[in-house]
């Protein structure tokens, strides 16, 4: 209220009608789902009754990939990362009681960003709800995918025709919703500075604009208003004064060059709008209760400050690093973001650091580095080239190194990791399920019952009409967004909506980096080494073999590549083959290859299926024998020994950082075998 | 193991080899890459066995096509091998094909980085495809030391075995002498065209193959090579085909494929025999440098003949092996007699 003399305070905040207001909170999200729709449905529903007030929907890595729950690649993580949905049907269950027309909605979904859409659109249609209502965000960033995240399906050219498509689909039909989501949040996790994720979020952006632009589906106003629809996804880091300071570089940025670039004269299209998740890369293994500390201390950095305040929050779970969040530790979180908002005096004051000289000091020199970065990359032609030609990759490899490397050096302090690592063991770990969630086993199956039942169910003409009209538009470049809905109306599965467009589109295989690995690998135990395969070859009459591979989905392919150049730098002859494998497939190179050794690396928690499922088809080759199996990547030491039952001979895991043990250690095993 | 048991274990492994069980083909395929002295034996059993006729199908008289597939890094080769293997199995239900990939070793470590295998996608547990990498024990590519020994096994199991090699330079004369039909395969505005045309490896290939033909430059790409082709090869009768080839569209593959089933089906029983002399020379040259090309050259008459005197490959090699040592040994009493 304006007081007596009619003067406002600097310190609060008034509204349209000169009354003193408070800030409504940002929208309170947490990132979830898991197992099937019925358990995921129950889920939101009861985070709904808690308070939460949006919906952020993780799918399983089969859904983000395009196959159905039944692919042989996808059985061993259906419903482990998210919610496995196969059809329509699907959506019906994970959707049941919540009114859709009321929900703001984030898919964390990329390659089948646009199946995903159609799905919810189609949902809409059934339930009778005006599809204009709905409101949300399709993540549908795929530049972060061919970087970090590896859930990429269709080339770039590609992908970047089906997010454009979107935005053109969007604009005249579901106005609300926000087609894609330019996600830096990734690039953070792998280890980006505060530079790099202003400039390749904000490249990737532009690029995106100069497509939409180029396509000329827009005029000049429709034009404006797609740049009023381009929302980030940014990440929050521990170093919360810069991580402020980064977020208000990016609201200038992101006006600076929406008018200078391409002329948008709507100061409110040119708004920099953004969702947060909080950092996950610094969240530790070790002691893991400091989490939560650091979870509120990340909020901060994306709050505190008015001007460059978060649409919508989400935060991870205190235990994130050991597993999947129970509904309990997400309930931790939500109640942060709760007291964040409701409890403190944060939303009744003006933004806290305008005019403040460090701050604007620190603003403007985010600003340099990011503006010459992002002239280096519009300069190769938009971030497409620069993907392409690995400059994007390289420099995430080296913020990546160096980050590891002040951490191993103790430069960079981690509380509970590499100082002060003693301390009272948490009693947060104790109780039956040991602080981990685990996922229930029946999810499979029901997602495979429902999928057989929509496939026994559904009419399987309209099933192929609806897929060849979606491959013509494709093959033709009409708009696949109609035709997807109708796929999604037919009762087409995932699966069968992502083969349909591999045909026409191809499958992209980016370059596997393999090549491009900087080893800190040589000197006296590498000649040694190299020296007992020689002797090796000798006795076995051929190189040493090893099987290098990703069973899985999940595309964190950087720790297998750095095994098997190190392998060939030993010596080995080393085959490499590849993310995304079945694990039938991996054990049929070992077999045809006469491989001494297979070398899989697990990152999605589906170890021990992925070990079952190696080790029985060996016994079908009847090559248990023949050839050893080494595991690699996040597996909890209390799987170590289920992995030693099954047959699994050496685990790896990131605390193993010295290479060259790697290679002793599996050089000792073809030893042994060579007797 | 005595000589008994080892015989057993090869007589158990050719019969599951026959049935194109991917084990025990590749134990063999490691027996013909063993590159110890003792192995030789072992393989010449295999092969007795391998053409004895066995059971109502006689393989000694089992005609196959060897095809060469050879281009520079990039241009696609593996892909294209991949969805070319996957039709040629769908459109010819009898038909059995085995690949062997080829790639450089490292010069420092001597270890190779074998990554063909993610450029293909395999229907699992198929038997009519096998797929095997091998590395070329050099840094520039080209066959390996082993290659033509796989081939002898591989084109006594299969109908087709296609070998893709990396490399410009002495693997492309290398592998024209192994296979019946070498397919070059080049990229849209590679600079390809040029350095092909400068290194006379124009001359080496049957058929042209300009892939990625869904790249704008492509169109460019296949004149600048068809004006090439006439320069450097202007004595040949036939023009030799050029295919325009995507697997991203699969435009130009129809063609391609009918190409290879036509080699495969003009294939002759026993033509990798006729090779053995070009591939002993070949042999005897890395394992015993000049000395031995003079020897065999001098001493023996030459590979042909010698390989015919003895009765066949193998038994050239171990023959050749003893005599030179023995040849050797004399040199060097003499030479200590001498001083």
């Amino acid at each position: 209220m304006p007081d007596s003399t009619g003067e406002r305070l600097a310190h609060q905040l008034y509204d349209a009608d000169g009354q003193v207001t408070r800030d409504r909170p940002w929208i309170i999200r947490t990132y979830s789902g898991h197992s099937s729709p019925k358990a995921s449905n129950e889920l939101y529903r009861s985070n709904l009754a808690k308070g939460q007030t949006g919906l952020s929907i993780a799918f399983d890595l089969p859904t983000q990939c395009g196959y159905d729950s039944d692919d042989r690649i996808a059985r061993p993580e259906v419903g482990k990362v998210g919610v496995p949905i196969n059809s329509l049907d699907d959506m019906h269950v994970l959707f049941e009681g919540i009114p859709i027309e009321k929900m703001n909605t984030s898919m964390t979904i990329n390659a089948t960003a646009m199946w995903l859409l159609a799905l919810y659109v189609a949902l809409a249609r059934e339930r009778g709800v005006d599809e204009s209502q709905l409101t949300g965000t399709t993540q549908n960033d795929l530049v972060k995918e061919y970087l970090a995240r590896g859930t990429y399906i269709f080339p770039p050219e590609h992908s970047q025709r089906i997010i454009a498509e979107m935005y053109e689909y969007c604009l005249e039909r579901i106005p609300k919703w926000n087609p894609s989501n330019i996600c830096s949040y990734h690039l953070q996790e792998a280890a980006a500075t505060p530079a790099q994720e202003l400039a390749f979020a904000l490249a990737n952006a532009i690029s995106l604009l100069d497509l939409l632009k180029e396509r000329g589906h827009f005029d000049e106003q429709q034009f404006e208003q797609a740049v009023g629809r381009i929302s980030f996804f940014v990440n929050s880091g521990i170093r919360f004064v810069e991580e402020m300071c980064k977020m208000r570089a990016f609201g200038e940025l992101w006006d600076e060059y929406t008018r200078d670039r391409f002329g948008v004269k709507d100061e409110k299209y040119r708004r920099f709008r953004y969702g947060v998740q909080v950092n996950s890369l610094g969240l530790t293994e070790s002691q893991p209760e400091n989490n939560a500390w650091r979870i509120l201390i990340e909020a901060l950095g994306v709050t505190l400050s008015r001007d460059a305040r978060a649409r919508a929050i989400q935060l991870p779970a205190w235990n994130e690093a050991l597993s999947l969040p129970r509904p309990w530790d997400q309930q931790w979180s939500l109640r942060l973001q709760q007291i964040l908002a409701y409890e403190t005096d944060l939303l009744e004051y003006p933004d806290l650091f305008e005019g403040s000289v460090v701050v604007r000091s620190k603003v403007d020199e985010l600003k340099a580095q990011a503006r010459e970065e992002i002239d280096k990359i519009l300069g190769m032609g938009g971030v497409i080239p620069a993907i392409e030609s690995g400059y994007m990759k390289t420099a995430l490899v080296r913020s990546m190194s160096e980050r590891m490397s002040r951490i191993n050096s103790g430069e960079q302090i981690v509380v509970g990791l590499n100082k002060w690592t003693e301390g009272i063991e948490s009693p947060l770990l104790g109780g039956e399920d040991g602080g981990i969630f685990t996922v229930d086993e029946s999810a499979v199956h029901d997602a495979i019952a429902s999928l057989e039942r929509t496939r026994a169910q559904r009419d399987p003409e309209r099933v192929e009409r609806a897929l060849e009209a979606l491959k013509a538009a494709a093959r033709e470049g009409t708009s696949m967004m109609e035709p997807s809905i109708e796929c999604a109306l037919a009762r087409v599965t995932t699966g069968e909506w992502a083969g349909a467009l591999r045909e026409v589109f191809g499958e992209y295989r980016p370059a596997t980096g393999v090549e491009g690995q900087k080893l800190a690998l040589g000197g006296d135990r590498v000649d040694a080494l190299r020296q007992r395969i020689a002797k090796l070859e000798e006795r076995l009459g051929h190189r040493p073999r090893i099987v290098v591979g990703k069973p899985g989905l999940d595309g964190h392919s950087n720790g297998a590549e750095v095994i098997a150049v190190s392998a060939r730098h030993v010596g080995f002859d080393v085959v490499y083959s590849g993310i995304r494998l079945s694990p039938e497939e991996i054990v049929q190179s070992a077999v045809e290859e006469d491989a001494d050794v297979i070398g899989a690396s697990v990152l999605s928690g589906s170890h021990l299926e992925l070990a079952q499922q190696i080790f029985d088809k060996l016994a079908e080759y009847d090559a248990t024998d023949r050839i050893d199996v080494v595991f690699g990547g996040i597996i909890p030491r209390g799987d170590f020994d289920k992995l030693a039952a099954t047959g699994v001979k050496r685990v790896f895991t990131p605390a193993d950082y010295e290479l060259i043990d790697i290679m002793e250690s599996i050089v000792e095993l073809v030893e042994a075998r060579a007797g | 193991m005595t000589t008994t048991e080892r015989g057993a274990v090869h007589e158990a492994l050719v019969e599951r080899a026959r049935t194109l069980d991917k084990g025990a083909v590749a134990r063999l395929v490691s027996l013909f890459e063993d590159r110890r002295p003792a192995a030789v034996h072992e393989r010449v059993r295999v092969l007795e066995l391998l053409d004895r006729p066995a059971g109502d199908e006689g393989s000694a008289d089992r005609a196959c096509a060897v095809l060469g597939i050879t281009g520079t890094p990039g241009s696609g080769k593996s892909s294209l091998v991949g969805a070319l293997t996957q039709r040629m199995l769908e459109h010819r239900e009898d038909l059995s094909i085995a690949v062997l990939a080829v790639d450089p070793s490292s010069h420092v470590s001597g270890g190779a980085l074998l990554g063909d295998r993610t450029r293909m996608r395999f229907t699992p547990d198929e038997r009519r495809l096998f797929f095997r990498s091998q590395a070329s024990g050099t840094d520039l590519g080209g066959l390996g030391p082993s290659s033509f020994q796989v081939c002898r096994l591989l084109s006594r199991l299969f109908d087709c075995v296609i070998i893709e090699t990396v490399g410009i330079g002495q693997s492309e004369a290398d592998i024209r002498h192994l296979a019946d039909r070498v397919y070059l395969v080049l990229q849209p505005l590679g600079g390809d065209e040029v350095q092909f045309l400068k290194a006379g490896i124009i001359e080496v290939p049957h058929v042209f193959v300009l892939n990625k033909s869904d790249e704008p430059s492509s169109e460019t790409s296949y004149h600048q090579l068809r004006s090439s082709m006439w320069l450097a090869r202007p004595f040949d009768e036939d023009a030799p085909p050029i295919y325009r080839t995507s697997t991203v569209t699969g435009d130009g593959l129809d063609g391609l494929e009918a190409d290879m089933l036509a080699a495969v089906d003009r294939a002759s029983p026993g033509a990798l025999a006729s090779r053995e002399p070009y591939f002993l020379a070949r042999w005897v040259e890395d394992e015993w440098g000049r000395v031995g090309t003079r020897f065999l050259e001098g001493e023996l008459g030459g590979a042909a003949a010698f390989v015919e005197a003895c009765g066949g490959y193998d038994r050239a090699q171990l023959e050749l092996d003893r005599r030179l040592r023995a040849q050797l040994a004399r040199d060097g009493d003499e030479g200590s007699a001498g001083g």
